[in-house]
């Protein structure tokens, strides 16, 4: 197999540099040589690259050095510019008028209370007018000092242009030899003079120096700007104000509204079927008499996860008893466990559907984005506007922001299953089902298990927020902690949360440790 | 498709002319009931692919599988699934066991596709464990087993379905040369007891020639000879077969009347008196001419299988036999 579809790269290393340098191809060729017969910092010198800066990096498409010269240079420039005309302490200036003003005026009304016969104000005004006088020959000083800089301010600037100009002529060579290694090996690098990039540098710079040299330079540039041209032009601030955002933000509430009204039945019967879910663990949870929701989470705890889990559980459940938060952390442990069962009932499937179908996956992609990004308080609004306030819609939070992780990892670990693996079953005449359920999904469990820990923590995360469209709970008491600024209040209910977090971490992930182990 | 068939594409034209790679083209070949047929080939010449098409692992463009008389791509996927389960047990390179299974329902897997009962899954596993030497590592995980133990389960695997053809896909690449060793062995000893007809893929030629009755050698999904282990060592098709070969020692390999002179055409050397000399079959092989020659000063004779003499074999013509240069 000696045909392997590569082309040969660039042979001889001189005959390269010049097809890769273009113009100038002894010059690099040389230049070249004796960076590369260096091993520490080989002062090359560019003529050319120092005279022109970023155009030199433009022209030979080395972008790197072109963004980073720009960059120096226009600073440089700018402490130029304001050396020579840049109207320096202005600022104070202004200040130190409006203090006179301002003086003035206190002066004039301190002759008029004294004219009125009124001494004590008369007085007061005098005084804060003394004030002022010494802010605005403080104002004035300093307006004096900062002119006078102009000349230091120049001098720096100039000192920093032939600075970045000695760097530019000494890195350039040595930028260009890395491109050319890039170039021998991807020949896509752009080599030799490009008209094109000089062009599209050339036009950059142009774009981007005068502007911002005007900005930095001028006091007022809008108001110069508006003076040189006529009419309002701001270069401070893009000119829109709310006419685009205004009419859009009302059209999207008429869509709210819209669907609001003609799909009741169905944000109803979402809200029916999560309620039925959450009863059926409020029940399990806190009809059901506290020792033995206590003693079987206990034993629970200590099947699965073993006696040092078991005890930490233990300790944070008398924690809860002790404190009088029993029953709302029953309720919350509800109202996560509601979420994070819906979450897997409906994720995991969908997490398998994207592990299997690429297709599908790139659709879902975006909307888990979306899901796990956008913040809480934006899909708070809708959700208020279909299904209401209360505990259902609180789950139904819960749900985007913790749905996403689960659908995630299911798909990764069904993606992750070997593809030997797969085919060994196939070839033994499994079925599509008997692959996924004696194969695929066995395979992927560790993975999946990942998932709902994180779900589950996720759906605790959202304990709080949910509490702001009315899920009771430890959030609830939270919530209120924080309209009252009540520091104590706020602790307790957040080591209560921190530990039923910790309680349903540790079980799930001993579980999971003892099953890897074999056990 | 047309193209390759009317005009006899190779693989690089293909994909010059057409940008798609051909898998295997122009495989044709008959594996007689027991036999075990090798297909030997470099990496990417299609041999893996080509053993997927037996059992429609991948589905052939064009052409016919035939598989126990059933014509494989005119079954529907009921059928195909039964044959996959009852009549074609498969072997892989990566063994592909199940982590999560121990050796037990590994073994039992095909079975258990079928809808076997757990006891009657039980007890088929635990006989195809004993015959790969690995009773006792029911309920072993496969994590815990090394390469080679791993390989047997997956054989025993294989066997479990009581298949009548075992596909092998470079069953012992994947292991180091002295387990290979090990492993080819007793693979030879249950297939000369169990009698199944065996496709067996390698890129090998020693472990071909050793185990194959026959071997086939494929070239850029093309197959470019077809034959036993001495055909292709003394008659190879091309130079490509050639170059393989040239390195197998032939001592097992090639038989007395494959470098002998015909005995009525031979003229004895001064000194040689044919009658004197010692009589051999003709199907003795190299390494026993070697010692036959060592104890005479006379050339050879072979017999025929009627103990007629056909041929001589004088000490110049053993060595180039050897050699192989002119055989």
């Amino acid at each position: 197999m000696t045909d392997s579809g590569l082309e040969l790269g660039p042979s001889g290393l001189d005959a390269s540099v010049g097809e890769f340098a273009d113009q100038n191809q002894d010059y690099y060729t040389t230049e070249f040589a004796k960076i590369q017969g260096t091993t520490g910092f080989a002062w090359s010198w560019n003529t050319m690259a120092a005279l022109f800066g970023p155009m030199w990096g433009a022209a030979r498409g080395v972008w790197g050095f072109f963004w980073t010269f720009l960059v120096l240079e226009l600073f440089a420039l700018v402490q130029v510019g304001r050396g020579l005309w840049g109207e320096l302490g202005a600022e104070h200036l202004q200040k130190y008028e409006k203090l006179l003003t301002n003086i003035a005026k206190r002066e004039q009304q301190a002759q008029e209370a004294l004219a009125a016969g009124d001494q004590a104000a008369a007085d007061t005004a005098m005084k804060v007018a003394d004030n002022l006088k010494k802010v605005a020959t403080r104002a004035k000083e300093q307006a004096d000092l900062a002119a006078n800089e102009a000349v230091t301010i120049l001098l720096i600037g100039l000192g920093l242009l032939v600075l970045f100009k000695i760097v530019e002529g000494f890195y350039a060579n040595v930028a260009y030899e890395k491109q050319y290694l890039k170039w021998r090996a991807n020949a896509s690098t752009p080599s030799g003079v490009n008209q094109m990039t000089t062009l599209f540098g050339a036009v950059l710079l142009i774009l981007i120096w005068p502007l911002t040299l005007f900005r930095f330079t001028v006091t007022n540039p809008d108001d110069k700007l508006s003076d040189l041209f006529g009419g309002r032009l701001s270069i401070t601030q893009f000119p829109v104000n709310k006419e685009y955002f205004a009419p859009i933000a009302t059209w999207l509430d008429g869509g709210f509204d819209w669907l609001a009204n003609n799909f009741g039945d169905v944000f109803d019967g979402v809200t029916a079927g999560i309620r039925w879910v959450l009863d059926g663990l409020e029940i399990l949870l806190i009809q059901t008499p506290w020792p033995v929701v206590m003693i079987v989470i206990v034993v629970m705890a200590f099947r699965l996860a073993g006696p040092r889990v078991a005890v930490f559980t233990a300790a944070s459940l008398l924690y809860l008893a002790f404190m009088g938060l029993w029953e709302i952390s029953m309720i919350t442990v509800a109202l996560i466990g509601a979420g994070a069962f819906l979450c897997v009932i409906f994720g995991i499937p969908l997490g398998i559907w994207f592990g299997k179908s690429k297709r599908a996956y790139t659709f879902a992609e975006p909307v888990l984005d979306f899901m796990q990004t956008m913040p809480a308080f934006v899909y708070l609004i809708p959700i208020i506007a279909f299904f209401g306030t209360g505990k259902p819609p609180g789950v139904l939070a819960t749900i985007i922001f913790a749905m996403p992780p689960v659908i995630r990892l299911t798909a990764l670990g069904m993606r992750g299953v070997p593809e030997a693996t797969k085919e060994a079953a196939v070839a033994f005449g499994c079925s599509k089902w008997q692959l996924l359920r004696n194969v695929e999904i066995p395979l992927a469990m560790p993975s999946i298990m990942t998932g709902i820990n994180q779900t589950i923590l996720m759906s605790l995360s959202m304990v709080v927020i949910a509490s702001l469209i009315g899920a009771e709970g430890l959030g609830a008491l939270i919530l209120e902690a924080l309209q009252y600024a009540a520091k104590g209040q706020g602790l307790l209910g957040g080591l209560a949360i921190l530990f039923c977090a910790m309680v349903i971490d540790r079980i799930a992930q001993g579980m999971y440790r003892r099953k890897a182990e074999g056990l | 498709m047309a193209a390759i068939e009317e005009r006899g594409l190779s693989k690089p034209e293909v994909l010059s002319e057409f940008g798609c790679v051909v898998g295997i083209a122009d495989c044709s070949f008959k594996v007689k009931r027991g036999e075990i047929f090798c297909v030997m080939g470099l990496s990417g010449s299609g041999k893996s692919t080509m053993v997927r098409h037996l059992n429609r692992l991948i589905e052939p463009t064009s052409g016919s599988i035939s598989v126990l008389g059933e014509d494989m791509r005119a079954l529907g996927a009921d059928r195909l699934r039964e044959m996959r389960a009852m009549h074609i047990g498969m072997v892989f390179q990566h063994m592909a066991l199940l982590p999560h299974r121990t050796v037990r329902d590994n073994v039992g897997f095909p079975l258990q596709v079928r809808g076997e009962p757990k006891s009657k899954r039980w007890e088929v596993s635990q006989h195809c464990l004993n015959l790969v030497n690995l009773d006792g590592y029911e309920d072993r995980f496969p994590r815990e087993l090394s390469g080679g133990m791993q390989q047997r389960v997956g054989l025993a695997r294989a066997l479990a379905s009581d298949p009548e053809v075992l596909l092998m896909d470079e069953p012992f690449s994947a292991l180091d040369p002295l387990i290979r060793r090990q492993l080819q062995d007793q693979f030879m000893a249950l297939s000369a007891e169990l009698k199944k007809t065996t496709v067996f893929i390698t890129h090998d030629l020693d472990e071909a020639i050793r185990i194959g009755h026959r071997i086939a050698i494929m070239k850029d999904g093309r197959i470019v000879q077809i034959g036993t282990p001495e055909d292709i060592v003394t008659k190879p098709a091309d130079d490509y077969v050639k170059d393989f070969v040239e390195g197998i020692s032939k001592l097992k390999l090639v038989f007395a009347h494959s470098i002998m002179e015909k005995f009525t055409t031979y003229k004895p050397a001064r000194g040689e008196d044919l009658a004197k000399s010692p009589r051999v079959s003709h199907d003795t092989d190299l390494d026993h001419l070697i010692d036959v020659s060592i104890t005479t000063t006379q050339p050879i004779v072979v017999q025929s299988d009627k103990g007629k003499d056909v041929g001589v074999i004088s000490k110049s013509t053993l060595l180039q036999g050897i050699q192989g240069g002119k055989a």
